[in-house]
């Protein structure tokens, strides 16, 4: 019995001692931490351009999964060629549900979202005193997948396309499109409300006409790209980086507005390409109250529109006009 | 007459030992069953994953990029996630039981918070989330750090080790509690000197196992928002943080978009098991060695 009331006795002491240690152990190991990997940094950097001063602190983004893979991309880099004592954090719980984090009191830094800012978010923003800046970061062209077994719809009007998604647009079967394609029902996807991809699709692709209840509405793109891959009948929509990842498992529909059929590719949904009318800008909104209050946000949001040109292509998205971009930076820059 | 009673009863003889073998078989196969599909997950699991396992990745920071990709700052996440869970769930859940054991007065009461920590053990964890959310990170304004993500995990698993607690104190024979009031002791000394002693090999079990049921749950931690992309190493508790499972579900879900990623996820499955791999066995250790028969 002794030797187990001294083992009790040391176990809470050692939890006790832990609870303790907590706060004030962990907080000068992370002093050490960052300034034992901060010193090499400071030296290299301090050899290229003696006037950047080393920053700290977090930078926060949520917002879109389509725009997810290009801010993951350069939140990376920027922490490890810029400025390595900022931490930024990449999250995607799609545009809308970003908004909601991004719109209160100490909300995130940026958000990002594939579809402008509604009226009502950018009421909320006023409401709150929050100051936002629209940047937009790059064109993303919204591609229709379907199965690589279907052999027939590879090539489609926009009518056609939309008719699929619509509530009265009277299509069920591929036979009801093309009398000449299986009498067979079309099974149509895409991401659900919190994305806004489904919005661009809503608003503007369908025009703000009702959407076929049939439509199977997820919240994971990894979801759709299962799905239509093992779906001989499926058909969904995303943006193009989604299906540049998989083409080994996809086919993308060819869109023919009226000059033949247009494949999606990084020079058909650039500026003015031929596939410009289901291309859409994608964007990061900044909240300006927090990039004049911290350096790191305002730094980093320079950083991205610097190189935004850059590492656009390999994440699967068209560049934006260089004069757009010089325009924003002088912005940012001004800001203090 | 006597060999027709004796046919008979050899008749029975051979459908009961028929029924014997068959039940046997039933239960057999109820056994391998489990066992067959964890079997199916090891072979898949490491045969995608082992190619990944390095030292660069067991050390490494995250990247999008999955050659330079590490899981370190996940090791580290799920460490100080445990150093939040382990002493609260321990404190507030032996002292629960220890009160409803020893001090509570069986009544109304004591059933009713009973019945409601048994009902807590089904809540799913999806709800802790929500919980979490609402109380650590948006009322108290904590954000998604270390210090609210093992509050909620400490919820979750809070029931596990009550009841664990309660029938490590229950198992305690009677007589050894009644000797030390007979020699005149308090009741908080022998809760201390003889229950908790007694009862420290049950509670341990118990809290070992739930722990590593807080390691490897992931809903609750999706809903406090976990970002996708954190590649700095949490300091302390009060940092934001990512952990292992977490890092599965991220790297399942983009392996639609980097096919590598699945094996990455592979990698930190493997790791995630042989974690409570070490931390079962503790536990199974630590109540072979304290266990004693009274």
């Amino acid at each position: 019995m002794k030797v187990n009331k001294f083992l009790l006795f040391m176990i809470i002491a050692a939890f006790t001692a832990l609870i303790a240690a907590c706060g004030t152990e962990s907080d000068d190991t992370k002093k050490d931490d960052s300034a034992a990997s901060k010193t090499p940094e400071n030296n290299t950097a301090a050899a290229q351009e003696t006037e950047t001063e080393d920053l700290e602190g977090s930078v926060v983004i949520d917002g879109s999964g389509t725009v997810y893979p290009l801010m993951a991309r350069l939140a990376e880099e920027y922490m490890i060629n810029e400025q390595e004592g900022v931490s930024v954090e990449v999250s995607r719980a799609g545009t809308s549900a970003g908004f909601k984090k991004f719109l209160v009191e100490n909300g995130t830094d940026f958000n990002d979202a594939s579809r402008q800012i509604k009226d009502e978010e950018a009421a909320e923003a006023d409401k709150l005193g929050i100051e936002v800046k629209e940047l937009k970061v790059a064109l993303d062209g919204l591609t229709f997948v379907i199965n690589k077994d279907n052999d027939w719809a590879n090539e489609m009007t926009p009518e056609q396309l939309v008719s699929i998604f619509l509530a009265d647009g009277n299509v069920e079967k591929w036979s009801d499109i093309n009398p000449e394609w299986p009498d067979e029902k079309i099974n149509a996807m895409g991401p659900n409300e919190n994305h806004g991809t489904y919005e661009f699709f809503y608003e503007k692709i369908l025009d703000k006409q009702d959407m076929n209840s049939n439509v199977n509405l997820q919240q994971e793109y990894s979801t759709l790209v299962n799905l239509v891959a093992e779906d001989k009948n499926g058909i969904a929509f995303f943006g193009f980086g989604y299906y540049v990842n998989n083409q080994e498992k996809l086919q993308a529909v060819g869109v023919d507005f009226g000059n033949g059929p247009v494949e999606p590719a990084l020079d058909t949904i650039a500026e003015d390409g031929a596939y410009a009318d289901f291309t859409r800008p994608v964007f990061t909104y900044l909240n300006v109250n927090h990039a004049k209050e911290k350096p790191q946000v305002r730094d980093y949001a320079i950083y991205v529109m610097n190189n935004i040109n850059k590492f656009a292509g390999e994440t699967g998205f068209a560049p934006i006009p260089e004069t757009e971009v010089q325009e924003v930076i002088s912005f940012l820059e001004g800001l203090k | 007459m006597h060999m027709q009673t004796e046919q008979i009863r050899l008749r029975h003889m051979k459908t009961r030992l028929l029924l014997n073998q068959i039940s046997k078989f039933i239960f057999m196969l109820s056994a391998f069953f489990g066992l067959f599909f964890l079997a199916v997950l090891l072979v898949r699991v490491v045969t995608e994953g082992i190619g990944s396992i390095n030292f660069g990745f067991l050390t490494g920071k995250l990247s999008t990029q999955p050659e330079r990709a590490g899981i370190m700052g996940a090791i580290l996440g799920t460490f100080w996630l445990m150093l939040v869970v382990a002493p609260v769930t321990m404190f507030v859940g032996v002292g629960t039981a220890i009160y409803l054991e020893m001090y509570a007065k069986k009544g109304k009461l004591v059933s009713f918070i009973q019945t409601n920590i048994s009902n807590l053990a089904g809540v799913p964890s999806i709800v802790y989330g929500i919980l979490g959310l609402t109380v650590f990170v948006r009322t108290l304004n904590l954000g998604n750090i270390v210090l609210a993500g093992g509050l909620t995990m400490s919820l979750l698993i809070l029931p596990i080790v009550i009841v664990a607690s309660q029938e490590a104190i229950r198992a305690i024979p009677f007589h050894l509690s009644e000797a030390s009031y007979g020699v005149g002791a308090t009741k908080w000394q022998t809760i201390q000197r003889i229950i908790l002693p007694a009862a420290l090999p049950g509670i341990l079990t118990g809290a070992i196992l739930s722990l590593s049921r807080a390691i490897g749950e992931t809903a609750p931690l999706v809903v406090i928002g976990i970002p996708a992309l954190l590649i700095p190493f949490p300091g302390s508790i009060m940092d934001r943080f990512t952990v292992l499972p977490m890092q599965i579900y991220y790297w399942t879900l983009d392996a639609s978009l980097v096919s590598e990623y699945a094996n990455l996820a592979a990698a930190t499955i493997i790791v995630l098991l042989v974690t409570l791999f070490i931390l079962n066995a503790t536990a199974i250790i630590v109540r072979n060695k304290f266990q004693r028969v009274f």
